[in-house]
């Protein structure tokens, strides 16, 4: 085996995903490629942290809202930056997951980590795109 | 040992990257630690979709980018796992003189493995793990 590992991979066109069945292995296999997506997007630690906790929060709710018995996730990873787009979910589960996502005494968890955060509803679908990024030096 | 749940199956698609081989890696570990597979088994299921996984970035797109899929379904008794392309297909090595030691390896760290190869088509190996292994004697 001799493929090289590149250190600073250029940006792919095409995409990356995960479908996980909705049980024991949503949160430990989202929190793996999130961890490791982020870390090659150049975040630093503690939006690294922030993007573990946001996977491990969707993979504690979107079982729930999903359209079937799985959740599905596609990664944008950028410069400094990673998106994660989370669907299909049923009608309502885009805002209904974003509101579950709430801590009590913390706020909205989703909400103050992401620096984007929208509902793309898709026909009788909606997805949630979370995008988390870096801008300091 | 855990048993998995009916349906507990994981699909990746990633681009066939380097990169993205080491990501397989590292997804692999969240099957063990999830249904308490034994340490040595782990071992071999990630070297063997490791070397899966390298086949298809070095041998299955020449001129394009193309995907990885890997499909894990974990079972009562063993673990699957599927790493397939729509590249070329498997064929001799074109750096090398003879046949690379990728499936052979694979075939010796394995239970059971099924190759289907179609030129032009994709490929696609299909790899299954006992969870309870017999230990193999010395002779």
């Amino acid at each position: 085996m001799s493929a090289a590992v590149s250190n600073e991979p250029s940006a792919s066109a095409l995409p990356t995903s995960v479908s996980i069945a909705a049980g024991p292995l949503v949160g430990p296999v989202l929190r793996r490629v999130v961890g490791m997506l982020a870390a090659r997007a150049d975040l630093p630690l503690d939006r690294l942290d922030d993007a573990i906790l946001v996977a491990d929060l969707i993979a504690a709710r979107a079982p729930a809202y999903a359209r079937e018995d799985e959740v599905r996730v596609a990664f944008e990873p950028g410069e400094r930056s990673l998106a994660l787009v989370v669907g299909p979910l049923r009608a309502g589960g885009g805002q209904a997951l974003i509101v579950d996502a709430a801590v009590p005494g913390v706020g909205n968890v989703i909400e103050r980590l992401a620096d984007e955060l929208a509902v793309l509803p898709d026909g009788e679908n909606e997805f949630i795109r979370v995008r988390l990024t870096y801008a300091g030096d | 040992m855990r048993p998995p749940p009916s349906h507990a199956d994981v699909h990746l698609s990633l681009p066939a990257r380097p990169e993205n081989v080491a990501l397989v890696r590292h997804v692999m570990g969240a099957f063990g630690d999830a249904f308490q597979i034994p340490a040595d088994t782990m071992d071999d299921v990630r070297l063997a979709v490791t070397e899966a996984c390298t086949n298809v970035v070095r041998h299955a797109y020449d001129d394009y980018e193309g995907l990885i899929d890997v499909h894990v379904r974990p079972l009562s008794d063993r673990l699957e796992v599927t790493v397939a392309d729509t590249g070329r297909g498997i064929a001799a090595s074109t750096d090398r003189e003879g046949p690379g030691f990728g499936l052979p390896m694979i075939a010796t760290l394995a239970d059971r493995l099924e190759i289907d190869r179609t030129v032009h088509a994709g490929s696609r190996v299909a790899m299954s793990f006992n969870r309870v292994r017999v230990p193999l004697q010395a002779a």
